[in-house]
């Protein structure tokens, strides 16, 4: 896909407007009256995240949406992303491919430093990709990202080059996102408990403490000097200070949110977004996550749906867009693909989809499903139609454990029995891990569509360090597999796009999966708030360019 | 070693201080509360007799609709009725209700006999015990209790019966002390009777009486306790008709659909209060028969 752009670091700007802004500060216009339409500098924000906390501050470990939406506050990757998906220069100034596609040499910039003074260097780099790969570390996404980086070397201070297995068409994009962040390799040398609760990096905020169950509390850098190149402004933050709070509950988040307690929410509901959109209080900030779509894994590495029939009559038997429509409020579109709408490489196809009640009931006669028991449900052999479904609560919004609760009582039409179990997220992992699962919702996100192998390739069964495995369909298909491993390695955009979408139509039609709508990612957020954005990598909110109206 | 009464409200009644104000009659919030637990208990027995709706049917064009005059109660975020799934989720809790209190009486028979009846280092060892339990608020030895054995309906009927023993055992084992000492038991055992024939025809009948009647307060309180806990997520699984799920699931649209909450919990109310109200009358009956 992308090929070799050469690009001039950014050049510096706006000295003036931040001495204007100086000036106001000074002279204590911050509490004059909300209607500054210059930025305004100070101030502390609370952000309230529905996510799960955190067991871990520092990305590479685990590797986590929670982890990734703190962390873009402190840290920063070597490239970034536009709004029109192309990559751009970050930590790295510039980057060459090699011919036969196996190293590449990757430009870093001289001027940047680490909050604890530690240079940005090719060592730096160095050490970040042998953490990421050190099984100590227990990295699952950036682990699973670098899957292809055997070897790094500094050629001079600021360039570093990294030796390839097969060429990777995929590692600028991996190499975007949060979970590949660049640390510095002194803080990377305390213990690893030292360095969950304080990973130190080069990003426009610093960790400065971290209550368990309470609030991350980061305070302005202000030393910064590394903004994306799409960035809104130079030099340090506006904000003086961020809160960083959990408040799982999503009424009580809304409500603080209402109070003004809060000044920006995560995991809006859909039914407060709707409230929302009333009011000239609070408005919405939509960032879909790019990668997978969100999606019901059928699990096919185990009975029943080792048959490709139960696993056609599972979905064929599963209505939900009268559910999606009435739950979602209008702010979630039904999904016939595999990855994100947001990845121009996704294929839709709702042909594998449309409910058809009497198409399944013959595909389970069919399948030797024939006997139903006294409370409706098939039987075969003295066994029940018996589907075990755990929830990640902390992944899944009340509106999807009721839309999962509405495929529960229509399935049961065709003489499935769902077994619907909520439960907290380290509970959601062991389920996964014991293979104690037919159904699964899991997000996965990644940025391209490369994120096709890390979920169905036959490799992705195999956990990676931190035990996690993304092939929850549990997919072992040696032509689609010859397919994604071909895809990440091709150059030519044509070309790879075909394999990609060969790649999908196989998954579609092999009915590993049912989708249901983007990974929502909606932010509410309080008038005060100007400047936000949502990353075009992964879809964190940046808090850089943020400024309080107020 | 203190033999003072344990301060459980009602039971000073025992040694019959109170003078009740009605004799034979009954009044008017007696018969409200049993008309109440007449209609739940038909509720519990016959679910479809009294609503017209599947209770876990779903019809997503309806949802989130008001009250209404073809839902009573509105429907919740899958269209489900809500008056249907209060019927049936009544059968639940009210064997919620008496299955836990049945549990912690069962146990704290067992204690407050050992207690009572013991030599002095059984009474110790058991009274010692009892301290210890009690020193977890009751509805957090249930959350330990379900930390340790997992989630679920059962565990959290075990969980909630299993807090509730120690108050029971604490009272059943002072009533014990109190018939032991009394001078009925005093001519039986000066009459020769074996002291198993002593204790079931002479203690146990009149020391567990009074406490039989104090389970009649614990079954609501059991059914609050267990509708928390599948307001946790620990009891009842969702789509399951059990109020405190209900409740749970209509929190996060308390801001819009107010019905999902009100009606679930203004059972729970409703019940807790019914059996509190005929548990004080009984209450007031026993003492006068025993006056």
């Amino acid at each position: 896909m992308l090929k070799h752009r050469p690009v001039t670091p950014k050049m510096f700007r706006g000295t003036l407007a931040g001495s204007v802004l100086l000036a106001l500060t000074l002279s204590g216009c911050t509490t004059a009256a909300p209607a500054s339409t210059e930025p305004v500098a100070g101030g502390t924000l609370v952000y309230a995240s529905g996510d799960a906390e955190p067991t871990c501050l520092d990305p590479h470990v685990g590797g986590n949406y929670p982890q990734a939406l703190v962390s873009t506050q402190y840290l920063e990757s070597l490239v970034s992303k536009n709004s029109d998906g192309e990559i751009i220069p970050w930590l790295a100034s510039k980057w060459q491919e090699s011919a036969d596609g196996l190293s590449w040499d990757i430009s870093l910039r001289d001027d940047v430093s680490f909050t604890d003074g530690t240079q940005l260097d090719a060592a730096a780099v160095q050490a970040n990709i042998e953490h990421v790969q050190d099984p100590a570390t227990a990295s699952s996404t950036g682990y699973l990202a670098l899957g292809k980086v055997t070897s790094t070397e500094a050629v001079d201070e600021f360039t570093v080059r990294l030796h390839l297995s097969a060429p990777d068409s995929s590692l600028l994009d991996s190499l975007s996102m949060p979970w590949l962040a660049i640390q510095s390799a002194t803080a990377l040398q305390r213990s690893k408990d030292e360095n969950c609760q304080a990973p130190v990096g080069t990003g426009p905020f610093v960790v400065e403490s971290w209550v368990k169950q309470d609030a991350v509390t980061l305070v302005r850098n202000d030393n910064y000097t590394s903004p994306p190149a799409d960035a809104d402004h130079d030099g340090v933050a506006w904000l003086d200070e961020i809160q960083w709070r959990f408040i799982p509950d999503s009424a009580s988040r809304y409500a603080a949110l209402q109070a003004g307690e809060v000044d920006v929410i995560d995991n809006a509901q859909p039914d407060t977004i709707d409230a929302a959109e009333a009011t000239d209080s609070i408005h919405e900030l939509n960032a879909p996550r790019p990668g997978a779509s969100n999606r019901i894994e059928l699990n096919a590495g185990k009975a029943p749906f080792d048959d490709q029939r139960v696993r056609e009559a599972f979905i064929r038997a599963a209505d939900i867009n009268d559910g999606i429509d009435s739950l979602f409020f209008g702010t979630a579109q039904r999904s016939y693909s595999a990855l994100s709408s947001i990845e121009a490489l996704g294929v839709s196809a709702p042909e594998y989809f449309t409910t058809d009640v009497k198409e399944a009931n013959k595909l389970l006669d069919a399948a030797g499903w024939r006997e139903r028991d006294n409370e409706g449900y098939r039987v075969k052999d003295g066994v029940r139609l018996s589907l075990e479904f755990p929830i990640s609560t902390n992944q899944s919004i009340p509106a999807e454990v009721s839309l999962f609760e509405q495929i529960q009582a229509t399935t049961k039409e065709a003489g499935f029995e769902v077994k619907l179990s909520p439960m907290d997220l380290s509970s959601w992992y062991g389920a996964l891990g014991a293979n104690q699962y037919n159904l699964v919702s899991a997000p996965y996100t990644k940025v391209g569509p490369d994120v096709l192998r890390i979920l169905f390739h036959s490799d992705a069964i195999t956990p990676a360090p931190s035990g996690y495995y993304a092939n929850h369909a549990q997919v072992s298909d040696p032509e689609l597999d010859a397919l994604l491993s071909e895809a990440s390695e091709v150059t030519d955009a044509n070309r790879r796009a075909e394999l990609y979408r060969q790649a999908q139509d196989l998954v579609l039609s092999g009915y590993y999966l049912l989708p249901l709508y983007d990974q929502q990612n909606h932010y509410l957020v309080s008038s005060a708030v100007e400047g936000l954005r949502a990353m075009p990598t992964v879809s964190t909110p940046t808090f850089y360019d943020v400024w309080l109206n107020r | 070693m203190s033999h003072a009464q344990a301060p459980v409200p009602g039971l000073s009644a025992a040694s019959g201080r109170v003078q009740p104000r009605t004799r034979n009659r009954t009044n008017a919030a007696e018969l409200g509360a049993a008309a109440v637990l007449l209609f739940l208990v038909a509720a519990a027995i016959f679910p479809h007799l009294l609503s017209s709706f599947d209770p876990l049917g779903i019809n997503p064009a309806k949802a989130f609709s008001a009250p209404s005059s073809s839902h009573w109660f509105g429907t919740d975020e899958s269209g489900r009725d809500i008056y249907s799934r209060v019927i049936y989720g009544t059968g639940q809790s009210l064997l919620i209700g008496v299955t836990a209190t049945a549990i912690g009486m069962g146990l704290a028979l067992v204690l407050g006999v050992l207690g009572g009846i013991g030599s002095r280092s059984v009474d110790f060892a058991v009274t010692r015990l009892n301290e210890v339990l009690f020193a977890l608020p009751g509805l957090l030895l249930a959350l330990v209790f379900i930390a340790i054995v997992g989630p679920g309906v059962v565990t959290s009927t075990i969980a909630v019966g299993l807090s509730t023993a120690p108050g029971y055992a604490r009272i059943i084992r002072s009533q014990i002390r109190a018939v032991r000492g009394s001078a009925y038991v005093e001519a039986a055992t000066v009459l020769g009777r074996r002291p198993v024939t002593i204790l079931a025809r002479h203690v146990l009948p009149n020391a567990v009486a009074p406490v039989f009647v104090l389970a009649t307060l614990g079954v609501g309180q059991a059914i609050v306790w267990a509708s928390s806990l599948s307001y946790l997520g620990l009891g009842a699984v969702p789509p399951a008709a059990e109020w405190g799920a209900m409740l749970s699931a209509g929190r996060t649209y308390i801001g819009t659909a107010w019905w999902m909450t009100v009606f679930p919990g203004a059972f729970i109310v409703l019940t807790a209060g019914a059996a509190t109200v005929l548990g004080r009358s009984l209450q007031a009956r026993t003492r006068q028969e025993n006056r």
